[in-house]
């Protein structure tokens, strides 16, 4: 269908605004704003504006599929940026594949996916997992703790922590998971637990508001960090300021972008979006993932001169982005994204201090099965350590 | 479900797989290929379908198609035949029969989605592991019975020659067997034999 000059092209957004995941979920949706913001101060797509069709999944993954059907097929969008948790992911791609939608996917996940008709563009477990393992490993000690939700992502994350630990003749002290919405009493226990057993750190795939209570638990029973830190995928700079920086000071998360980060692109992006936002508004990895998949996104449009997906499937992948995190670009093959692995430890004014980071991009191998430590000692000997702020 | 202590290793082994596709080469066959290499297999395509097997064949992909029908499969039905796994595009009776007589231990429906793949892959690999080992089991036990049998003849046979027990006799075979190294089962068969010779 033809444009016609002041015509704006819709795209769907469902990103929650409530519930358990609410928190991150706001935060990819403003990634996603500041981006489509900078596209149309830009001229937009050959001049059309980008205009958003958002809905309020609440964190629910029937919502996901119900709103993701709304909008393909009642809103007519093409295109949908939205879905934290595997479970809301895996409930929209049945419908983007059934009506020949595009979902783009700005959250780390488990892997072990790929449709024609879904681009990823947080890390898979290559990209995060190992390094975190290999660095936890190095420097506390090989006895873990390990504790998460409930569902898909945490059991396969451990799957993999497991046999590295394993490969390091280490010990896996508990494995423990909890409902979404345990209480304060559940995180508790589990923290007794781990004071009782005493590993060399916890390793945690809590996610949502869990991740606040865990780290609570942690402090009030008087544990410290320094000793025995939690380490986490995905525990990031929303999370630390949900539950207040000095809850979250000392422990290390693995991800492809802190805020902290120091390049041109972030400089300049954070500018924009303090200017937008205020001045406190605070960035993280899903954030980041949520702003440059727009980009790429609107790029691709520019290219093919639509939001035909199979246009736009002729162009992005392959397709690369002066991301906040660095240069980033989506796989021909596999729709998930190279990226740029980093580890960091949680300050006191709730960002991250980076302790190390790739030289360069890491390929998405989103079917690696067997992570070893050994097969990934080139990608790991590149992580050097960055200067102390 | 039993607790988690290491990924099994059909699944670590994926990355050294070697899975031979026998597909035209369309859009099934493309996207069945892409899939194979995402997962990280060592793959080679041919169509039709080669006589001979490359070595260390450990999976087959197989079109099903009206025109294999009339192939000859010279590596079908082998001890060492390589799982396979159909890719169905019918399902009218024949060619259902045809699958059938591919011994399939799994089976994966046109059109070829990437998701499902992963799953059908390590099932065939899992089940057919089984399979040669029960076939292996069974084939113990049916030596092992024939053996029993020939004792249980060998015995009679000492019994009223020498008019032995049974016990007795079967002591005796078992010095033998031990003072010439051989299994019972072997020194029964030579009774018979040389009752067979000698008694008729």
């Amino acid at each position: 269908m033809k444009k016609r000059p002041n015509d704006s092209i819709r795209i769907g957004v469902l990103f929650s605004e409530t519930g358990v995941t609410s928190v991150i979920e706001k935060s990819e949706r403003l990634g996603t704003l500041l981006a489509v913001d900078e596209i149309n101060e830009t001229g937009g797509i050959n001049g059309h504006a980008l205009e958003l069709v958002s809905y309020d999944p609440q964190s629910s993954p029937a919502k996901y599929a119900l709103l993701a059907q709304k909008l393909l097929l009642e809103d007519h969008v093409q295109v949908i940026l939205g879905c934290y948790m595997s479970s809301q992911r895996k409930a929209v791609i049945p419908v983007v594949e059934r009506w020949n939608g595009l979902l783009m996917y700005p959250t780390l996940y488990e892997g072990f996916e790929f449709s024609r008709n879904v681009i990823c563009t947080g890390a898979a477990p290559n990209q995060n997992s190992v390094q975190l393992a290999d660095f936890m490993l190095r420097t506390y000690g090989s006895r873990v703790f390990m504790v998460g939700s409930d569902y898909i992502y945490p059991y396969e994350s451990n799957r993999i922590m497991s046999d590295l630990v394993f490969e390091r003749g280490g010990e896996k002290v508990a494995e423990i998971y909890l409902p979404l919405d345990a209480s304060k009493d559940n995180y508790e226990v589990v923290v007794q637990k781990i004071k009782q057993t005493s590993p060399d750190f916890i390793f945690s795939t809590i996610v949502g508001d869990g991740t606040a209570l865990l780290h609570r638990a942690f402090a009030n029973a008087g544990l410290d960090p320094r000793k025995m830190p939690i380490a986490s995928l995905s525990t990031c700079e929303a999370e630390i300021q949900q539950m207040g920086a000095e809850l979250a000071e000392g422990h290390i998360t693995s991800a492809p972008y802190f805020q902290s980060v120091d390049t041109e692109a972030n400089r300049r992006c954070l500018e924009n979006f303090r200017k937008r936002f205020g001045d406190a508004s605070v960035t993280n990895m899903c954030w980041e993932a949520a702003y440059f998949q727009t980009h790429l996104l609107a790029n691709a449009m520019r290219r093919v001169g639509s939001d035909n997906v199979a246009d736009l499937l002729t162009v992005l992948p392959g397709s690369e982005f002066s991301a906040p995190q660095g240069d980033i670009k989506i796989d021909e093959h596999n729709h998930h994204t190279y990226l740029r692995p980093r580890i960091g430890r949680a300050n006191a004014a709730g960002q991250f201090d980076i302790l190390c980071e790739s030289e360069s991009w890491v390929h998405p191998d989103p079917y690696l099965v067997s992570h070893t430590l050994q097969d990934w000692s080139a990608p790991l000997t590149t992580l050097v350590p960055t200067a102390r702020p | 479900m039993k607790h988690f202590e290491g990924t099994p290793r059909l699944l670590r082994e994926l990355r050294s797989l070697r899975v031979l596709v026998f597909h035209p080469d369309d859009h099934d066959g493309q996207e069945l290929i892409s899939q194979l290499h995402r997962i990280g297999c060592q793959v080679k395509a041919y169509w039709p379908p080669l006589e001979q097997l490359p070595e260390e064949t450990k999976l087959i992909f197989f079109a099903i198609r009206p025109e294999i029908l009339t192939m000859d499969l010279p590596w079908l039905g082998r001890e060492d035949t390589p799982p396979v796994v159909p890719v169905v595009t019918y399902e009218n009776p024949v060619l259902v029969e045809a699958v059938l007589n591919l011994n399939a231990f799994g089976v994966i429906a046109s059109p070829v989605k990437s998701s499902g793949m992963l799953t059908a892959i390590v099932v065939a690999l899992s089940q057919s592991e089984k399979f040669r080992e029960r076939e292996r089991y069974i084939s113990r036990l049916e030596q092992r019975l024939a053996g029993q049998r020939k004792i249980a003849k060998a015995k009679v046979i000492l019994m009223k020659s020498k008019n032995l027990s049974e016990e007795a006799a079967y002591n005796l075979i078992r010095s033998r067997a031990m003072a010439k190294r051989l299994t019972t089962e072997e020194i029964a068969d030579a009774l018979i034999k040389a009752d067979d010779i000698l008694g008729g």
